[in-house]
């Protein structure tokens, strides 16, 4: 049996323990009140900034609870294309043997999106906007699977710290709290899922790629990890939380030394991951 | 409200800072964009963004077809809304 193999049964065995029924694991409270933390005031995307200085506490918190949604939508947007993009791979020939954790897979991804919307859904009536649009293109042989898991792993693992840091701080409100937590730990599975399977495929193709195709890969993946973040700093947030110019304070929150250091300490076990392997270059401007 | 000319001189502007390889008068109004890969599929979230600061008004981007940034004058005819002095 392969590592993969092994690992893919461990980690269903692991699912298997800790299934949840998505619709008691939450209250549900009828109204939230908003003079709460639903957002780690330090990963708040204008954090630091003199705006954010600017607000009173009471303000803070609102802000606070819209990038709990912003965090929550583009967890939707990225599980959306994950659940799909798993439905296909089920028991085809590349993935058989992992079959069963995929089933799995696609089971807790689909959950998650039951904590995320339920939230967004009753408290903020909505989910914010996906502004991805994806470009179809031509694929060498295992690159199209390749790039799928990189690219889920990726978004995985940033989020993961995120919910890491959110579940262990006792300011937040308990809805959002427990969302955390438990997309948390359905999320250490699936990185480990993550990391196995997205070197299994190089290890498994990359020889037969040509060195453009490496080249462009590696260029991709370091723009997919700015992307992924670009999509924490969010202008509707800033118009729903009564800021002015919420534009120019997106450009200028990315921009903010103290916000870089974030992004680079966050990314960092990924970065180191991703480098080790080769498979980003070392110019990446977080 | 911008003009037309206006839009499409910032367009451009923002469209080779984003590149930051091709030189201002390489980049035609009909250069496609997209397919000589001046701006990647991972960058039109950003452009997607200039374009609603530059219109000033939120794109349902649900209902965009990627062709509609085929290239400056694509983009121009989609998005922007104030009177034509072409
Ligand atoms: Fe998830
Ligand atoms: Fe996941």
């Amino acid at each position: 049996m392969s590592k993969l193999e092994e690992t893919s049964k461990k980690l269903s065995a692991a699912s298997c323990k800790s299934y949840q029924n998505p619709y008691e694991y939450l209250d549900w409270p009828e109204q939230l009140d908003r003079e709460q933390w639903f957002f780690s005031e330090e990963l708040i995307s204008i954090y630091g900034s003199p705006e954010y200085e600017s607000l009173s506490e009471s303000q803070k918190k609102q802000l606070s609870f819209f990038e709990a949604v912003n965090f929550f939508s583009l967890n939707i947007h990225g599980e959306k294309p994950l659940v799909e993009g798993l439905a296909r791979r089920l028991y085809s020939r590349e993935l058989k043997d992992y079959a069963d954790y995929l089933h799995h897979f696609l089971d807790e991804e689909n959950k998650h999106m039951i904590y995320f919307g339920g939230f967004c859904n009753r408290y903020a009536g909505k989910i914010y906007r996906d502004k991805k649009l994806q470009i179809p293109r031509d694929y060498e042989a295992g690159e199209e699977d390749f790039l799928f898991f990189a690219k889920v792993m990726i978004f995985e693992e940033i989020v993961d710290v995120y919910n890491l840091r959110m579940a262990a701080d006792e300011r937040l409100e308990n809805t959002s709290r427990k969302i955390n937590r438990i997309h948390h730990l359905d999320e250490a599975r699936h990185l480990v899922f993550g990391r196995q399977i997205t070197e299994h495929l190089y290890e498994k193709y990359s020889k037969e790629w040509c060195s453009e195709t490496i080249e462009r890969l590696r260029e991709y993946l370091g723009n997919y990890l700015v992307a992924t973040w670009k999509e924490y700093y969010n202008p509707d947030v800033y118009k729903d939380a009564g800021l002015n110019s919420p534009y120019e304070l997106m450009e200028r929150a990315w921009k903010s030394q103290d916000r870089i250091a974030l992004r680079q300490q966050v990314s960092a076990s990924l970065i180191k991951y991703l480098r080790e392997r080769n498979l980003i270059g070392e110019e990446i401007q977080l | 409200m911008k003009s037309e000319a206006e839009f499409r001189s910032e367009l451009r502007k923002w469209i080779v800072n984003k590149n930051g390889k091709i030189k201002a008068e390489d980049l035609k109004d009909d250069t496609a964009i997209i397919e000589q890969r001046i701006i990647s599929s991972l960058q039109l979230m950003d452009l997607i963004l200039e374009l609603e600061k530059l219109s000033e008004e939120a794109l349902d981007v649900e209902q965009l077809k990627p062709g509609v940034f085929k290239n400056i004058d694509s983009i121009c005819h989609n998005f922007y809304k104030g009177e034509s002095n072409a």
